[in-house]
């Protein structure tokens, strides 16, 4: 007769849990907004802590995972920049692929105004199996 | 004895498979989350009035200039070509600048695709920094 639960499992899978959400919770700071971001070869300013813009395809602009209007962008990219630990830090503009090149200008410009020192612009990895 | 002997050989014959198969479901499941996020990289770009400080004391045959003037037309050194021939063409010049800087002005009406394939072609044909004018 089995008297005890069987406790292992559980705690496996428990750790794992642990395991995975101490790793992505890095990357999955970045707002829920639907962003087709262009593909390039290239690789470069990669897995760095990052203070990431968001153009969404519908035109919603965000600050890591807060949705912000275009006039507050400004003033909470500041707010964000002045924080302790955020000195020099890298500005990534995630824009969608079909947005006019205007409003990626004008969001690199608020970004500069801002105080960011550092800017990068978000691509998708291209794979070769897809040209 | 006998009897003790018996029993200990009435052991578990097959391995347990529900932690092995709970464990690797949860790792497909994080992997499929995780995915379309660890494939993100991005360009650097400089910042236009520093980089174009920097670019000015480059002297003028060693700095590229491209302009994106419309998806299919660029201007390399004010010299006007298809989009296509680019990365032919920006390679000998990369190869022969020594300082690979690169600034890149693009019209307002070009998506931020093309703008970013042009980054692409550059820093695939070796440039060191770009400067974006204006951003």
């Amino acid at each position: 007769m089995i008297t005890k639960i069987n406790v292992t499992p559980i705690i496996d899978v428990a750790l794992v849990l642990v395991i995975i959400l101490l790793v992505t919770a890095p990357l999955l700071s970045v707002a829920d907004l639907p962003v087709d971001l262009p593909q390039a070869r290239s690789r470069e300013a990669e897995d760095e802590r990052n203070v990431s813009i968001t153009l969404s395809t519908a035109g919603a602009i965000a600050i890591d995972e807060d949705i912000v209007s275009a006039d507050e962008l400004g003033p909470a990219l500041q707010a964000r920049l002045a924080k302790s630990g955020n000195e020099g830090v890298l500005v990534v503009v995630r824009a969608d692929a079909g947005a006019p090149y205007s409003a990626v200008h004008h969001l690199l410009e608020v970004a500069r105004a801002a105080g960011a020192t550092r800017l990068a612009i978000a691509t998708r990895q291209r794979t070769e199996a897809k040209p | 004895m006998r009897r003790t002997r018996v029993r200990h050989e009435e052991g578990i014959f097959e391995p347990n498979m529900t932690p092995l198969i709970d464990v690797s479901l949860v790792l497909v499941v994080i992997l499929m989350v995780a995915t379309p996020l660890a494939f993100q990289s991005s360009i650097a770009v400089q910042r236009a009035a520093q980089a174009a400080r920097k670019a000015a004391i480059v002297a003028d045959t060693e700095r590229i200039e491209i302009t994106i003037v419309s998806q299919e037309t660029v201007l390399v050194n004010k010299n006007q070509i298809p989009r296509s021939s680019l990365a032919a063409l920006l390679k000998p010049l990369l190869d022969a600048s020594p300082s690979k800087v690169v600034v890149v002005r693009c019209a307002d009406g070009v998506t931020h695709g093309s703008f970013v394939s042009v980054l692409d072609d550059a820093k695939a044909c070796g440039a060191s920094q770009i400067a974006v004018v204006g951003g």
